[in-house]
């Protein structure tokens, strides 16, 4: 038989102050797991999104960033025209793009960091879903403008419209701000890809973007590119590209989360252990009575468990709410592949909350088996006994 | 002092509560300690930056390299003493998992440009003599067994070139993880489009207070050419580097604090148990004559205590482990991954902070009961 749920209750109130303590010490330690974890969501989630799922990008062979790669002009001809790649009108769906970067501070510093400038095409924004302009106008083909995503230009000095920055000996004069629903995209600064061409003195691209008409094909364009031996290029998918990024900045966070939260989270687990082993001695006559009203040895430590275990619950609830205000917060980093700058904002999602929920729990639960686990042990008269 | 063997006593007296305790102080410590050990690495080159170094990239970023005739001019900049090529080749050995820097450099230079850096004589001299040598740090050797001879080859994602290296020297000081070779074998060994290009320059000027008026000579002689230089001091190029990872020192403090304020309560919680659980011997020992300020100092004394002895021991346990096993071996850039003695102090003081403020409220409170109030307790 088990002791009814109330009993457990009413006891977190008995000792408020205790309750209160022991959960929030499970509470700062949900949170701390919260904030190194959903900044690493916060990367994963950008860079899961920026890859469009029928988009095909191609590199050089053996290069493993965009900023390393190469591809001229003759061979994006030879890639415009391949059998697979989709249309519009008589047009093709491909955009030769081309990247550097440029260093700027950051507002309200003197130092700051790489921003990717991205070189697009005319068909470039078409095969980028989520773009937007929201502010000013788009640039003008063959003039030096530039478009900025707007959390650029919130972030850094000198972006806003009508601000100027230099390319070699080129004056560019932002004219538009974009967003982009919260892709990798929404970190550039976006130019015509043929002048930033010339201002670099460089005839080729670093990458071309292809579209293709169904998922059925994706496969076959890929291997067709890749295996050319006169391309000297290999397509990947563009969703598998960016998934590939994830990698380093948020394994790496994602280590140290686990690393300090769990040893947070003995830390917190002693405290509990504390807290329970109070709990039992205060109450060790009241222990007896209930085995004398013939609660099992079973029950009575199920009762300590839970007992612990919604004080655990209460305290992921307090880490939580001091967690959420995070999701109004953005910010960036410098990704490990381009060294550029990568805008995101912390992502505490539901199923972050849930690990936490399990975690938390579980903080409780080794905190009250051997507590528990004493008070089944109680000899009956012993415990009567007990003044 | 006369008190000391009373609050021993006390302290052992719940021994499970006390151990309990104890280990949750020490379990946060080391992960303070840990944590802020990475931020000091974090910012120590910035911090340790030669005071005579001074570093010249490209204006727009680093992506852009420089003209390698640049060499000459700056090196007749007054004020400059020596200049190298200093440029990112990104060669990866065997495997993309084994990632260190590797950056080619002028070798008769590399020595004054890098006085941190320890070689004997005769390595400098076999370093300078072979076109191919190429010098690797103490920890590259722990990590991956080179020795001095050995052919290293390095593949270079950038250049999509294959480099081959022959290890002539074996420094100790800097990072330790780096590989210096000779610019003109890289120059001689890239492809067309890649030649007599240079990603950065490294100088070392003659006084620090040159510094300033070489970064104004330099970046004025090459404002209207095509490669635009921005040159710095060393600290401020670190600093740079140290920016462009954002906010991380906020995120940090942030954590240490969350960690801080958990531990605060931690003990706070067992104090005020301790303190409940003795409120009539409290009542016991007013009635046998004791100050209210002796009785609220024998708990204060013993929670002191306990957070005297978890923070030596922390900081013990923190010391063993980081002086055993070296994690800046596997980090990039890290020089060293000891707890620096500002570390250890901060977190003592922070320990005991705790565990004074842990206490003030319980001792208060139950040091101003009334004799009847605190014997009439049924705790």
């Amino acid at each position: 038989m088990a002791l009814p749920i109330k009993y457990n209750l009413r006891n977190l109130t008995v000792r408020k102050g205790t309750t209160l303590a022991t959960a929030s010490t499970i509470g700062l330690t949900v949170m701390v797991y919260l904030m190194v974890m959903s900044l690493a969501r916060g990367i994963d989630l950008t860079l899961a999104s920026s890859g469009e799922p029928l988009n095909l990008i191609v590199l050089r062979q053996g290069s493993t960033a965009e900023l390393n790669s190469d591809v001229s002009r003759e061979r994006l001809n030879a890639l415009m025209y391949l059998d697979g790649v989709a249309r519009e009108g008589d047009q093709p769906l491909a955009a030769p793009e081309a990247i550097t970067l440029i260093y700027r501070a950051r507002k309200g510093m003197s130092q700051g960091s790489n921003i990717t400038i991205r070189g697009i095409g005319p068909m470039s924004a078409k095969l980028r879903s989520g773009f937007k302009l929201a502010a000013g106008r788009m640039f003008q083909p063959g003039l030096a403008e530039a478009i900025v995503s707007r959390r650029i230009a919130e972030r850094f000095q000198g972006m806003e419209i009508g601000d100027k920055f230099r390319i070699q000996a080129t004056d560019y004069t932002v004219v538009g701000l974009f967003d982009a629903g919260g892709k990798a995209f929404e970190s550039e600064i976006w130019v015509d890809v043929n002048l930033l061409g010339s201002t670099m003195k460089r005839d080729s691209f670093t990458s071309v973007l292809l579209r293709v008409p169904d998922r059925a094909q994706m496969a076959a364009l890929e291997k067709r590119i890749s295996d050319d031996q006169r391309l000297q290029l290999k397509a990947v998918s563009e969703r598998k590209f960016y998934e590939d990024q994830q990698g380093t900045a948020s394994g790496l966070l994602k280590g140290l989360g686990i690393f300090i939260s769990f040893i947070m989270a003995v830390g917190a687990g002693f405290a509990g252990m504390n807290t329970m082993y109070a709990a039992v001695a205060r109450r060790t006559t009241e222990v007896g009575t209930l085995r004398v009203l013939g609660f099992s040895r079973r029950s009575i430590l199920a009762a300590f468990v839970l007992e612990s275990i919604f004080i655990a619950v209460i305290g992921v609830g307090i880490g939580i709410l001091l967690a959420l205000p995070l999701n109004f917060v953005s910010t960036g980093t410098s990704n490990f592949t381009n060294f550029s700058e990568i805008a995101f904002n912390f992502r505490v999602t539901p199923d972050l909350m849930l690990s936490a929920l399990i975690f938390g729990a579980g903080i409780g639960l080794f905190g009250s088996l051997l507590p528990s686990l004493r008070a089944a042990r109680f000899k009956i008269v012993d415990a009567l006994r007990a003044s | 002092m006369k008190y000391t063997h009373l609050i021993l006593k006390n302290i052992l007296r719940n021994k499970r509560r006390t151990l309990l305790t104890l280990s949750s102080l020490v379990v946060s410590l080391f992960l303070m300690i840990t944590l802020a050990t990475i931020l000091t690495e974090f910012t120590r080159g910035s911090k340790e930056a030669n005071p005579l170094r001074l570093i010249t990239r490209h204006s727009v970023s680093l992506a852009f390299p420089l003209p390698v005739a640049y060499e000459q001019r700056i090196a007749a900049v007054p004020g400059v003493k020596h200049v190298t090529p200093f440029s990112w080749f990104g060669g990866i050995y065997k495997d993309e998992k084994n990632f260190f820097a590797n950056f080619a450099v002028d070798p008769r230079i590399m020595r004054e440009v890098s006085p941190e850096i320890k070689m004997p004589d005769a390595q400098w001299q076999a370093f300078i003599n072979d076109r191919q040598g190429a010098i690797v740090g103490q920890k590259l050797v722990a990590l991956y067994g080179f020795s001095l001879g050995q052919r290293i080859t390095l593949k270079s994602p950038i250049y999509t070139a294959e480099m081959e290296f022959i290890v002539r020297g074996i420094y100790t000081g800097g990072d330790g993880k780096t590989l210096y070779f000779s610019h003109e074998y890289l120059n001689e060994s890239l492809p067309a489009w890649a030649k007599d290009k240079v990603g950065t320059f490294f100088m070392m000027a003659n006084t620090p207070a040159d510094i300033p008026r070489i970064s104004q000579a330099l970046d004025s002689m090459f404002l209207n050419t095509d490669a635009p230089t921005k040159t710095e001091s060393e600290r401020e190029f670190a600093q740079s580097f140290e920016t462009m990872m954002g906010s991380v020192k906020q995120f940090m403090y942030g954590i240490m604090a969350a960690i801080t304020f958990s531990l605060l309560l931690v003990m706070a919680n067992t104090m005020a148990m301790s303190v409940r659980e003795r409120t009539r011997e409290v009542g016991t020992l007013k009635a046998l004559g004791f100050q209210r300020g002796t009785i609220a100092w024998l708990f204060v004394g013993e929670s002191l205590l306990v957070a005297t002895f978890g923070a030596a021991l922390g900081i013990g346990i923190a010391l063993a482990v980081f002086r055993s096993l070296d994690l800046s071996l596997y980090i990039p850039n890290f020089i060293s991954f000891v707890p620096t003695p500002e570390t250890l102090a901060v977190a003592f003081a922070l320990a005991l902070f705790v565990g004074v403020a842990s206490v003030i409220y319980s001792a208060s409170r139950v040091s101003r009961m009334t004799i009847a109030e605190a014997l009439r307790s049924t705790e």
